[in-house]
């Protein structure tokens, strides 16, 4: 198990992380959101002990992380962190051998994970010579390439295309399945909603939200109501409890209040012909991030 | 950890040997090497005439002048060269003055004595050349003509043998030293040491070169790519930092060796090729004087010189990668560590420079100073210690000097350097590096 424990990590009289404390279990996926600069990258410099926190511990399986543990982790930075003059083969013998890995259990581990990425050909390739997303690939492969428990990734899916988004998406739940813990930072939350079970959402190194993905969609009162026909956009304004209406090319979305809402506008529409949909939704990831980082902004 | 460091120390040297560009430099420096080495022969192979004899024509128009002057001129140039085989040939011409201009004009190379008797000077001289002669070559005839001069002075006035034999015989000077310490072994050092020096200390200038550009642009590869964050994530940076040092002076350790191996295979092939030319005079003057000087009891002194001066080369060596190993982790690009090493070359310099001017300014204080401070003194205390302006024990404290420096480096550097390799801005990274110095 991860702990981090009230953290807290400055700049100078920037506060970068500011009391940060989470748990991540064996086969748990967490994730880290927040925008740029909210403290996402030196909380996991923290955790890989490349910062010195001023305040708080970070354990994993009640043991400070220090270099002895060091083996048991995989870890992929935000930038590409490849020596680039080094071929494909020469990169994984390296990053691998540095996590006290044999070379044959170095080769053996790498000749699956590349094919299973489909990049086999690459294997004697320079890593310069490599295309933008075969490049993350490899980073990806080399992260993981010692079967971490803890598993960290800084926007692993930054320059993917959607096939690839996928591919690694498919790894990363095969490790939390085999009992990895994976941590990752992201601020694509559609990223963090195909598969993500417990986030935490900072705000200039704060925490602003926390806890299991589900709970949270739950506790968010607002809903949405997702409406297709002819319907009068101003009676609908009307009704107590509407907050926003938004036409979007073949449907409305309407933003409601709470649960109790939907009875009311539903009431109104029962009798308009030509209503074909009436969806109620819960509101989507990003919309619950734009509103508490928003709020917390405002403040 | 100790295998990671071992890892890392090899990857290091290979990613240093196992390139193109190690062999291409290397084939180049060989080249290079052995060319200098038979400079000589490569020049007159594409035409020269550097084996060739001076030709001078001798009109003797005082019938006794010849053979004294030749002989003259045998034993002036050997007392000058240390050699045998003279650069001169001397041919009697047996016609008048105007011929020999004539002769001149036309073959441009050959110069004309013309020998007269005079009754106030015994004899009176001409000498005729196409152009300029060279002012060794002018000194050693002049030299040569006044010996004749005097020669036939006293032929004529009827000394007895035992007096003329006497008056000819060569002087065998005394030195005497008023301090006890000097030794006329150490007079002779001063001339190799204006000469040869420089050509020893210059490899030891290249590999030094080599060191710091080496460490500084491995350690800017991996900070500018990011891959750093990963090394440090698995090994610690003091493990980092020791790794780059070893490998670094083991691949300077390799190129001194090969080189040495250059400049061997050079001396190998002249030796083979039976080569004749202006080094010859240069390296037997030098070998005859060194042999002359091992002979006195200098050798005695070198078992400690080139000893210790390998620990002082050792120790700088230590000293200009340790500082390049922690002023590359401060920079965030190659470009900048180009800039600021440039101080660090500085001060290299500064020692080469230095070490020429330790024989023409004997017993300067300021560069005496300079012979204890680290980085210049593996360059400067053997010099100065050859050349007698220090003794043993000011060498020994130039040796513990540097292993303080490099203990101090080691200790506030390292400080330093766990800061500088995961720092990526320039913005206040004064004041990030006082800081860590304090922690």
């Amino acid at each position: 198990m991860l702990k981090v424990s009230n953290i807290s990590k400055s700049y100078g009289h920037i506060l970068a992380v500011d009391n940060l404390s989470f748990i991540v279990k064996p086969g748990e996926i967490f994730g880290l959101l927040g925008v740029n600069g909210a403290g996402k990258t030196t909380t996991f410099r923290v955790i890989m002990g490349l910062l010195d926190a001023e305040q708080g511990e970070v354990t994993l399986d009640g043991k400070k992380i220090d270099y002895s543990v060091t083996d048991q982790i995989g870890f992929l930075t935000e930038e590409r962190s490849l020596l680039t003059k080094l071929t494909v083969i020469e990169q994984c013998l390296f990053y691998g051998t540095l996590k006290g890995m044999t070379k044959e259990q170095i080769i053996s581990r790498m000749d699956l994970l590349l094919e299973r990425f489909q990049i086999t050909e690459y294997r004697e390739r320079k890593i310069k010579e490599l295309s933008k997303g075969n490049q993350q690939k490899v980073q990806f492969l080399t992260a993981i390439i010692n079967e971490p428990k803890l598993l960290i990734l800084d926007e692993p899916f930054a320059g993917l295309d959607p096939i690839n988004v996928e591919l690694f998406k498919k790894e990363i739940t095969e490790m939390a399945k085999q009992g990895s813990m994976i941590i990752f930072s992201t601020h694509r939350m559609e990223h963090v909603e195909l598969f993500c079970e417990k986030i935490v959402v900072l705000v200039k190194g704060k925490t602003v939200l926390e806890g299991y993905l589900k709970d949270i969609k739950t506790k968010y009162r607002q809903k949405n109501i997702l409406i297709k026909g002819n319907l009068i956009e101003e009676d609908i304004k009307k009704i107590d409890g509407v907050l926003e209406i938004v036409k979007r090319i073949d449907d409305f979305e309407i933003k409601i209040k709470d649960e109790k809402v939907v009875q009311k506008v539903f009431d109104k529409l029962k009798n308009i012909k030509g209503i074909t949909k009436f969806i109620v939704e819960e509101p989507s990831l990003n919309e619950i991030f734009l509103t508490k980082v928003g709020e917390t902004y405002d403040q | 950890m100790t295998s990671k460091l071992n890892y890392l120390i090899g990857v290091s040297l290979k990613r240093k040997i196992k390139t193109k560009w190690f062999i291409i430099v290397n084939l180049l420096l060989a080249v290079a090497i052995i060319g200098i080495v038979n400079m000589d022969n490569i020049i007159n192979y594409f035409g020269g005439d550097f084996n060739k004899k001076q030709v001078i024509y001798v009109i003797d128009n005082t019938n006794k002048s010849f053979e004294l002057f030749s002989e003259q001129l045998e034993i002036t140039e050997k007392g000058f060269s240390q050699s045998e085989d003279s650069s001169y040939e001397l041919k009697l011409y047996d016609k008048d003055i105007e011929s020999a201009r004539k002769l001149i004009e036309k073959e441009k190379k050959p110069w004309v004595i013309v020998f007269d008797d005079d009754p106030n000077t015994t004899i009176a001289v001409t000498l005729i050349s196409e152009g300029y002669i060279d002012a060794i070559d002018y000194q050693l005839i002049s030299s040569s003509i006044n010996n004749t001069k005097v020669g036939l002075a006293i032929e004529t006035s009827n000394l007895p043998i035992d007096e003329v034999i006497n008056l000819y015989s060569s002087i065998s000077i005394e030195r005497e030293y008023l301090d006890e310490e000097k030794l006329s072994d150490e007079e002779n050092m001063e001339t190799i040491m204006s000469t040869m020096f420089p050509i020893v200390i210059l490899p030891f200038f290249l590999l030094v070169i080599f060191l710091v550009q080496m460490i500084g642009a491995e350690v800017n590869d991996e900070k500018s790519t990011r891959g750093m964050e990963i090394i440090i994530s698995n090994v610690s940076p003091n493990t980092h930092f020791f790794a780059k040092i070893v490998a670094g002076n083991l691949f300077i350790l390799l190129q001194g060796s090969l080189l040495l191996l250059f400049g061997g295979l050079g001396f190998l092939i002249r030796k083979l090729i039976g080569s004749k030319g202006f080094f010859q005079g240069f390296e037997q003057n030098y070998l005859s004087l060194i042999k002359k000087v091992l002979a006195n009891g200098i050798s005695n002194q070198l078992i400690y010189i080139i000893p210790l001066t390998l620990i002082l080369m050792i120790f700088t060596f230590l000293s200009y990668s340790l500082l390049a190993g922690i002023l590359s982790s401060m920079t965030t690009n190659t470009e900048d560590f180009q800039q600021l090493q440039s101080p660090l070359m500085l001060v290299l310099l500064l020692g080469y420079y230095l070490s020429i001017f330790a024989s023409f300014f004997k017993g300067s204080i300021f560069i005496k100073i300079f012979s204890f401070v680290p980085l210049i003194s593996a360059i400067l205390s053997p010099s100065l210690l050859i050349l007698g302006q220090i003794g043993l024990k000011e060498i020994l404290l130039s040796i513990i000097l540097n292993f303080g420096f490099n203990w101090l480096l080691i200790k506030y550097g390292l400080k330093v350097y766990k800061v500088g390799i995961l720092n990526y801005s320039s913005k206040g990274l004064w004041k990030k590096m006082f800081k860590a110095l304090k922690d």
